[in-house]
């Protein structure tokens, strides 16, 4: 009676859910023993055509310009030539030399750094200010989160005048303190370019991160910070030892996304400062994009990109699994 | 439940106290957006002289300028050409496929959701070089078929998962009563399930337009040739001239983000459940 089954389902539930960060399907769907079998083939039958389109454009549109990645990384393609050579591991030899890779991946790992620890803070401490506001919180919702949907054009362009050496408001409100001294043109000065692009993506990321924090706080059970609070807890030890705690799964997946988001930093970079001055604000993102559209050295520029993707998914997973362990141990949530 | 009710007087105080901060903190964030809308709304003279004026005078001059000079309205145009098709696309499909995922069985479910999966894990990033000239062997260069059917794609992985979160949370007895009603599976999905995740179809439209509409890398590199070029590479093109002319900057950027502002203050918990779920569930 259940050859249909065993043959139709590919046994959802046994998929390896340990080996991705993302869950696989759930029970639902799942072959049930009492479903007649006409009804099984009906569904395998709708299944089959509702994925169709879907998968279509997922293989043509991903798993194809994916896979040509792999192979562009092993030849040498200069975007003409139609059977390009093979060249093994050159790309990543040549890469793993490359000094301006370095120095992009410098700049990588503190935008990783400080684009994380940043929002994290801010957000966190944003987050906190707003719990337990009863009217109006909607309104700073909506002031903090707004700038994380805008399109980066505009957030590069408005901060581009922020940050101009002579009509810029961020010298002028410097002069007005008295910090004149400090001021300068900072994206065109190398050692603060890299620094004030990464300032407004802090303030593009804070509020995506204020919001997520906000909505996990509004779950923390309010009578254990009101237990602490009879024992006599200061607010610090309070929000250690009983609100992080308890918002630890939701803060370390913010994490990973923003950490992981600094490996393929890109749009704001290259829309800010394109690179410059003089290479200090490059990235791997802008470094693989200017070798293969502007150099045309195309097989490079992939192979580069497939470093980055490398690079990142180990803190994917591995971030993600300690966020599992801590959601299993924690509330079950 | 009640954590303050009870409490003594000076929290009242405490709380004026946050609101103040978080007012001025507001005013903070939001400056840079008051800096567009001020500088777009003054005259062209006022900009020049005046760089430190907010709302010190009005005139429309600028948009007009962006609007006619500066082409902001056909990338304005192109920008509707590239979101409605490419939202719609990714919403049909993920409906349809997110659904199957959750309630249907076929075989090879479990490879071809990895597959799907795949899409969350590696960033647009990773094959967008060789995408490009996968589009100009198909001839889809510099076309809109092409620019959609990559913009669908980019959201399609989230919005299949969002959906079929949707769909997985239904209970199994509402299908099954459809199913000793003698209704088919067609209908049980078209009749019965799909009107009920129809709130989350709604968020993945709102938050799948915003992504397609603040989308750059895509027109950039797909659309190089500029006759379809959309609010986002315009208004990086028009940046170049940035130290001629920040009326009309000030403006485009305006144009630019005033669809989005619209939507997020029309719908606000769409858009950040939209973004959260982006966020949470991938």
């Amino acid at each position: 009676m259940n050859r249909t089954v065993v043959e139709t389902s590919p046994a959802p539930t046994a998929a390896p859910s340990s080996s991705t960060p993302v869950k696989p399907p759930r029970r639902s769907g799942r072959p049930r023993s009492g479903t007649p079998s006409v009804t099984r083939k009906a569904q395998t039958r709708l299944g089959l055509i509702l994925v169709a389109p879907l998968m279509a454009m997922v293989v043509v549109f991903l798993i194809f310009p994916l896979g040509n990645a792999l192979y562009y990384a092993f030849v040498d393609f200069n975007g003409i030539n139609p059977r390009p050579p093979f060249v093994g591991l050159d790309n990543f030899v040549e890469l793993f030399k490359d000094p301006s890779v370095w120095a992009a991946l410098k700049n990588n790992v503190i935008w990783i750094v400080l684009g994380t620890v940043s929002p994290l803070v801010i957000g966190l401490g944003l987050a906190l200010l707003v719990w337990g506001v009863r009217r109006g919180s909607i309104f700073y919702r909506v002031a903090f989160f707004f700038p994380y949907i805008l399109p980066q054009v505009a957030v590069g362009v408005v901060w581009g005048w922020i940050y101009d050496p002579t009509r810029g408001w961020l010298n002028r409100g410097l002069e007005l303190v008295g910090l004149g001294s400090l001021g300068t043109g900072w994206l065109g000065n190398p050692d603060t370019a890299l620094y004030a692009v990464l300032g407004t993506a802090v303030w593009a990321t804070s509020g995506f991160v204020f919001v997520i924090l906000l909505s996990a706080l509004r779950n923390v059970d309010t009578e254990l910070v009101d237990a602490s609070l009879l024992d006599g807890a200061g607010p610090l030890s309070r929000l250690w030892y009983v609100v992080l705690p308890q918002i630890m799964p939701v803060f370390l997946m913010v994490t990973t996304i923003t950490l992981v988001g600094g490996f393929s930093v890109f749009d704001i970079v290259f829309i800010m400062t394109g690179g410059g001055p003089a290479g200090a604000t490059e990235v791997l993102g802008t470094y693989a994009y200017g070798n293969a559209f502007q150099l045309n050295r195309i097989s490079y520029g992939t192979a580069l990109a497939l470093v980055i993707t490398v690079l990142a998914i180990p803190f994917a997973v591995w971030l993600n699994r300690l966020q599992r362990r801590l959601s299993l141990q924690g509330m079950g949530a | 439940m009640s954590t303050s009710s009870t409490t003594l007087r000076p929290r009242q105080a405490l709380r004026g106290g946050r609101h103040l901060v978080l007012a001025m903190l507001s005013v903070l964030m939001l400056f840079p957006l008051i800096l567009v809308i001020s500088t777009a709304l003054k005259t062209g003279e006022d900009v020049r002289t005046n760089p430190f004026g907010l709302f010190s005078s009005v005139s429309a001059d600028n948009l007009v300028t962006a609007w006619t000079v500066g082409s902001f309205g056909d990338y304005v145009l192109n920008s509707f050409l590239l979101s409605v098709p490419s939202t719609i696309l990714v919403v049909v499909l993920s409906t349809l496929g997110g659904y199957a995922f959750a309630r249907l069985p076929f075989p090879g479910r479990s490879i071809a959701f990895y597959l799907v999966v795949l899409g969350l894990l590696v960033p647009f990033f990773t094959y967008m070089i060789p995408l490009y000239f996968q589009l100009r062997g198909m001839g889809l260069l510099n076309t809109l078929v092409g620019a959609n059917l990559v913009l669908a794609s980019t959201g399609l992985s989230f919005g299949t998962f969002f959906i079929r979160a949707f769909f997985t949370d239904l209970p199994t007895e509402i299908e099954e009563a459809a199913r000793i009603d003698g209704a088919s599976e067609w209908q049980i999905f078209r009749s019965v399930m799909l009107p009920l995740v129809s709130s989350g179809a709604g968020a993945l439209a709102v938050f799948t337009f915003l992504q397609n509409w603040n989308n750059f890398l895509v027109p950039l590199l797909y659309l190089p040739g500029g006759q379809y070029r959309p609010l986002t590479t315009g208004l990086y093109l028009f940046l170049g001239g940035r130290s001629v002319d920040i009326g009309p900057l000030a403006a485009g950027t305006l144009i630019t983000i005033l669809p989005v502002m619209v939507l997020f203050v029309a719908l606000q918990r769409q858009v950040t459940q939209g973004f959260l779920s982006g966020a949470v569930k991938g």
